[in-house]
């Protein structure tokens, strides 16, 4: 009942978490690993995007001035999303559900169309691949009203849909990594703060929409990777699911306790039984029956008698500890099921993560592992908190706040240490 | 993949298809899907197909290879385990992106094998590579 059972029972949701987040960092930093050739970064020409509306990095800059600009954009940034997240909970509020459908398909279309279309491109000017220009929009074309289908649509596989979440997150996210260095940092560590505002705090943007979406009983309008939900046809009773994981503590602990103790009764009354069906609503009442029944033999009854009875009572227990057991799970099920399916993580947490991955990936290697390591264990502990607390819980904080201390960490104390052991041969 | 009909219950059940498909018992193994009872039910899934297929035919001949990835079960089975408009829209979709992907592959390959000394100049204007180059296409990095 320790350690190993958290790890079965939740282990199957967080690795359906964490696969597609590693992935999409993996092939972010692949991307910007293979793009970025090192005599292009000082010279290239920054596009003004909304993360850098105010003020524009350059390398002459003085720190201080980087350090206000990337302040400033952050600001800004950060309340451009802050009112257009508002917006979208008050379409959501006045039922233009399909409004933001079509708007968020087409935003998609946009993204797999033209900013993946031109990353597709880069690559294969990169390696030089003869494709055609007939075959390359043909595929480009499918791939993109593939992926508009795919976002909203119930009749695709879970499969496909997960991959362009995924795919989606990986085109964002690469082209967040061209955002200027100063900014992108201050930008991430901004974000994670407004997350955490805007799903905890009582008038949070994302709070609403998420109470908004559960009180209609519908889907998210947003996009959101959803783990796939774990109907297993093996064994019914064994919901894996991180609500679960709760109930499976709370109520299994008694339980056990229960069957031993009585297993190890000597005498056994069938009153006893009688009262226990009837008072078996709540384990505490089932407790204090039990502590009745273990007062019994002190009061003497014919010991014959009792031997003959004990085993069929004890089955009888079991019996009622199980149908408990089952009521108790068949309504953390059906609470399960209003919920929701499995766990969702919205795109802009694989945006951001990825975006910090990237960005360390232009720096060194060593950073990477750094931050991928912070981050993914961030997002365990925010599972873990997911399955404590059982409501929307931000995802970014803890990760981002772990990534941008691993990332300086590493830059600031662990570089120069490892760098300067192994040139001079102190190591490796 | 549930298993092969070799227990006695699913040819009962396939005997039977309207009647299993009005009720939706979460045992049953022979979703039309690969999604099981995540995914449509076969009774949407007849018009869910036909739409992939119609849609298929607008150049979109990855709707082909979706309509036969997600209606996995109802390409393996024989065609009298499900409804037979299903099974028909399903396998003509199979033949449909089977046909597109010989077709364009054998192009992309000749394009790309054959290179110059088959095309001529005319390979250095289709090269997709040229063509970014020419339009300015490439805005990323």
């Amino acid at each position: 009942m320790d350690g190993g059972s958290i790890l079965e029972t939740i282990g199957v949701e967080i690795i359906g978490v964490m696969s597609p987040v590693s992935i999409c960092m993996f092939l972010v930093v692949l991307i910007v690993y293979t793009l970025s050739s090192p005599s292009s970064s000082d010279n290239q020409q920054v596009i003004r995007t909304a993360a850098n509306l105010i003020y524009l990095e350059s390398s002459s800059d003085t720190t201080a001035q980087k350090l206000e600009g990337a302040l400033l954009n952050a600001v800004v940034f950060v309340v451009l999303i802050t009112l257009v997240t508002f917006l979208l909970v008050i379409l959501y509020y006045y039922r233009f559900t399909n409004f933001l459908k079509y708007y968020i398909r087409f935003s998609a279309f946009f993204v797999l169309g033209s900013m993946g279309g031109s990353i597709i491109l880069t690559l294969i000017q990169h390696f030089n691949i003869p494709i055609d220009s007939i075959t390359f929009c043909l595929l480009l074309f499918n791939f993109t009203i593939l992926g508009v289908i795919s976002v909203f649509s119930q009749g695709v596989p879970i499969l496909l849909n997960q991959m362009y979440m995924v795919a989606l997150g990986i085109i964002v996210a690469a082209w967040f990594t061209k955002l200027p260095e100063w900014t992108t940092w201050v930008v991430l560590v901004a974000l994670a703060l407004y997350d955490l505002v805007a799903v905890l705090a009582p008038g949070g943007p994302l709070k609403m929409l998420v109470e908004l979406a559960s009180s209609r009983d519908e889907e998210l309008p947003a996009l959101v990777y959803e783990a796939r939900p774990n109907v297993s046809s093996r064994s019914g009773s064994r919901g894996p699911n991180l609500g679960l994981l709760l109930a499976g503590f709370s109520d299994g602990d008694p339980i056990e306790l229960r069957v031993m103790s009585s297993s190890e009764n000597v005498v056994q009354n069938g009153r006893v039984v009688s009262e226990m069906r009837s008072e078996s609503e709540e384990i505490d009442d089932v407790r204090e029956v039990e502590i009745e029944g273990e007062m019994l033999p002190l009061m003497g009854s014919s010991s014959s008698n009792n031997e003959r009875e004990r085993p069929v009572v004890n089955e009888d227990i079991r019996e009622s500890n199980e149908s408990d057991r089952a009521r108790v799970l068949e309504r953390e099920i059906e609470e399960e099921e209003e919920r929701g399916r499995g766990i969702k993580l919205g795109l802009g947490d694989f945006v951001f993560y990825s975006v910090l991955v990237g960005r360390a990936a232009m720096y060194d290697l060593m950073t990477v592992y750094a931050c991928y390591l912070a981050i993914i264990s961030g997002l365990g502990c925010t599972l873990i908190l997911l399955a404590v607390c059982r409501h929307a819980l931000p995802a970014l904080p803890i990760s981002i706040a772990l990534g941008v201390i691993f990332y300086f960490l590493t830059r600031l104390l662990m570089e120069p240490f490892v760098v300067g052991t192994s040139t001079n041969l102190l190591m490796f | 993949m549930e298993a092969a009909p070799s227990n006695p219950t699913h040819n009962i059940i396939s005997t039977a298809p309207s009647s299993v498909a009005t009720h939706r018992n979460p045992l049953r193994v022979d979703w039309p899907t690969v999604d099981g009872p995540l995914g449509l039910s076969e009774q949407e899934s007849v018009d869910h197909a036909r739409r992939f297929f119609k849609f298929g035919f607008l150049l979109l001949p990855w709707l082909w290879a979706v309509n036969c990835l997600y209606f996995w079960p109802v390409l393996r089975r024989p065609s009298s385990y499900y409804h037979p408009d299903l099974r028909r829209y399903v396998v003509r979709s199979a033949i449909g992106f089977t046909v597109f992907a010989v077709i364009l592959s054998s192009w992309a390959l000749t394009f790309s094998v054959g290179g110059e000394h088959l095309f001529g100049h005319v390979w250095d204007k289709l090269v997709m590579y040229n063509v970014a180059e020419k339009y300015g296409l490439t805005g990323w990095i």
